[in-house]
């Protein structure tokens, strides 16, 4: 058993007297690839932002690598490893695909104070960014701004973006939202090629997706975990089909 | 495939629709415009050499608004405080030039510096803020800053200006003479010098960082970036290009009024920048060229509504190229790039 990545215990965050999560603990692993479900409302987006350090939580510790990062703020977290991408596409719209991705680097390598420096001239840079657009085969579009690529290019971008800081924990986002189901196997794709020893955590409405990508699912279901477990665990499990079919079902027998 | 047919730059789609001859590389783009400015600096000499004394407060004002392009264009920075760094700038360059220094490089040092750091000190407080607050405090700066050099008459020379600015030769070797010659040379070789030192720090990696946070500052900190970092260095960098070129003002024109700290100075500069085109660096060139050449014109054949003509012209800029006078330039190039066999 590798030392767990992410460590995350008894989790919670009040709004008022409303607590939207619930002592949720989890771990993630070197090599994860866990997915986050819910129904609307499950409180998966206050988790991510917990764990990101948008928000700060009312109780419970997030730890990084061992190190408490529960006090840091949500920068200090992306250069200790912890990236998210975006549900919706977080992009410069007027800058070219090529130039975010350099962005993303000379950020990660703090190097965006170097004044005089030419970006082009930058040791190494041009072969990284070239390897990443390879990877997320956005070759093509190398040169092209951001407001005029196809939604998916703009959502494989953000995943590439994240994977230029080079994390150790990478939470993506709804990374299929809005794409049309036919393009959704090219992220598939992409999310398969993602470096083996990195621990991702996956929120997803596409159960689709969810399925096919990850190899262990955690549950939310009204701010608390509900359950985890394989695939197969998860769409055997008695209580998720309740949480997800519940109110639906209780519609369609009022119908 | 098609595009083996019609050459198409390499990397293009087949969605390369019709032949687009591949665009100059940034690098040879940024030469041409340097030669185009040196050049046409050198040709304004040899057919102007009665109006050397409007031709050089034209290439110091360029500088002036290069500077707030570097915070409006590539920051996006909505300031109307541009006046009290080149202020700062003018007087520190003046009152150095007549209690301690004579040298005219050391002078532009002096502004510089004291432009910067007038810059670092205001804009760690002012750029917290955004919008139409910074607008505002941009304001207040400027205003504060004018009436404490009222104020310090000792110093300043208060509402008389600040006079008796006699720079030595520049290098030691060529004397500011009473035609302005030596001055506008001297102030074109700043203006080139300016604008390679500019371009060369939009294309750095602080550069993009600047494009990133003008975008969308929560996404860089969402890359583990500063945002607020990144706009108080440029902001710092404006002051260094603000303060040098009014440093520039003060020994080409031997004296530094208020106006050089007034509202109307700082939004003159806003009017030129959008004039010309913000975020390219040479729309500020080409917006303060086109604004005070106009200006000059209109002002001397027609005393009485030469305001209304700059007005109506300033209209049609806006109207119809939004990207200024550049952005048209660059539009109707992209046109006729198209339409080329």
């Amino acid at each position: 058993m590798t030392a767990a990545l992410l460590q995350v215990e008894r989790l919670s965050k009040n709004f008022g007297g409303l607590q939207v999560s619930a002592d949720i603990d989890m771990e993630l692993h070197p090599g994860d690839r866990c997915a986050l479900i819910g129904p609307n409302g499950a409180g998966k987006t206050t988790f991510v932002n917990l764990v990101t350090g948008v928000l700060s939580p009312t109780a419970g510790t997030v730890r990084l690598e061992g190190r408490d990062i529960t006090g840091l703020s949500a920068q200090a977290r992306v250069r200790l490893g912890l990236v998210r991408s975006f549900q919706v596409a977080r992009l410069f719209r007027s800058m070219t695909v090529r130039e975010h991705l350099e962005l993303a680097i000379l950020q990660r390598e703090r190097r965006t104070w170097a004044l005089f420096a030419s970006v082009g001239r930058t040791r190494g840079l041009a072969g990284e960014v070239a390897g990443l657009l390879a990877t997320m085969g956005l070759g093509a579009v190398a040169d092209t701004a951001v407001g005029q690529l196809a939604y998916g290019q703009q959502r494989l971008l953000e995943i590439a973006l994240a994977l230029a800081l080079k994390p150790k924990v990478l939470i993506l986002d709804e990374p299929a939202a809005g794409v049309p189901h036919s393009e959704s196997q090219r992220i598939l794709d992409a999310l398969d090629r993602l470096p083996p020893d990195l621990a991702v955590l996956m929120i997803e409405h596409d159960m689709d997706l969810v399925f096919r990508f990850a190899r262990r699912i955690i549950v939310l279901a009204q701010g608390r975990l509900l359950c985890s477990g394989s695939a197969a665990d998860i769409a055997a499990d008695e209580r998720v089909r309740e949480v997800y079919l519940g109110s639906r079902g209780h519609a369609a027998h009022r119908a | 495939m098609t595009a083996a047919v019609t050459k198409a730059p390499a990397g293009a789609t087949a969605a390369a629709i019709t032949a687009i001859p591949p665009r100059p590389s940034r690098a040879f783009r940024d030469a041409v415009a340097v030669a185009l400015i040196a050049g046409g600096g050198l040709a304004a000499y040899w057919i102007f050499p009665e109006d050397l004394g409007l031709l050089t407060r034209i290439l110091a004002t360029c500088l002036y608004v290069l500077s707030l392009d570097l915070v409006l264009g590539f920051c996006g920075i909505a300031t109307l405080g541009q006046a009290a760094l080149f202020g700062t700038g003018a007087y520190a360059a003046g009152i150095a030039a007549v209690h301690l220094v004579a040298d005219p490089i050391l002078l532009l040092v002096v502004g510089g510096v004291a432009g910067g750091l007038m810059a670092l000190a205001t804009g760690a407080l002012v750029l917290r803020a955004h919008g139409l607050t910074l607008l505002m405090l941009t304001i207040a700066v400027t205003q504060l800053l004018q009436e404490l050099a009222n104020k310090l008459r000792w110093l300043t020379g208060g509402s008389d200006g600040l006079s008796g600015v006699e720079p030595d030769p520049v290098l030691g070797l060529f004397r500011f003479d009473m035609y302005g010659r030596t001055s506008y040379l001297f102030a074109l070789a700043v203006l080139v010098v300016g604008v390679v030192v500019a371009q060369r720090i939009v294309r750095s990696p602080f550069g993009l960082a600047c494009r990133g946070v003008k975008e969308d500052p929560l996404r860089v900190a969402a890359l583990g970036g500063s945002p607020r970092g990144h706009l108080v260095g440029m902001y710092t960098v404006s002051g260094v290009f603000a303060g040098v070129a009014g440093a520039l003002t003060a020994v080409t024109s031997g004296i530094v009024g208020l106006d050089s700290l007034s509202f109307t100075w700082s939004a003159e500069a806003l009017v030129m920048l959008v004039l010309g085109g913000a975020g390219h660096l040479y729309g500020a060139v080409v917006g303060t060229v086109a604004f005070m050449g106009v200006h000059h014109v209109l002002a001397s054949t027609n005393p009485f509504h030469w305001m209304l003509f700059i007005g109506l012209f300033l209209m049609a800029i806006v109207l119809f190229a939004p990207g200024g006078i550049t952005g048209g330039v660059a539009r109707i190039a992209g046109l006729v790039r198209r339409r080329a066999p």
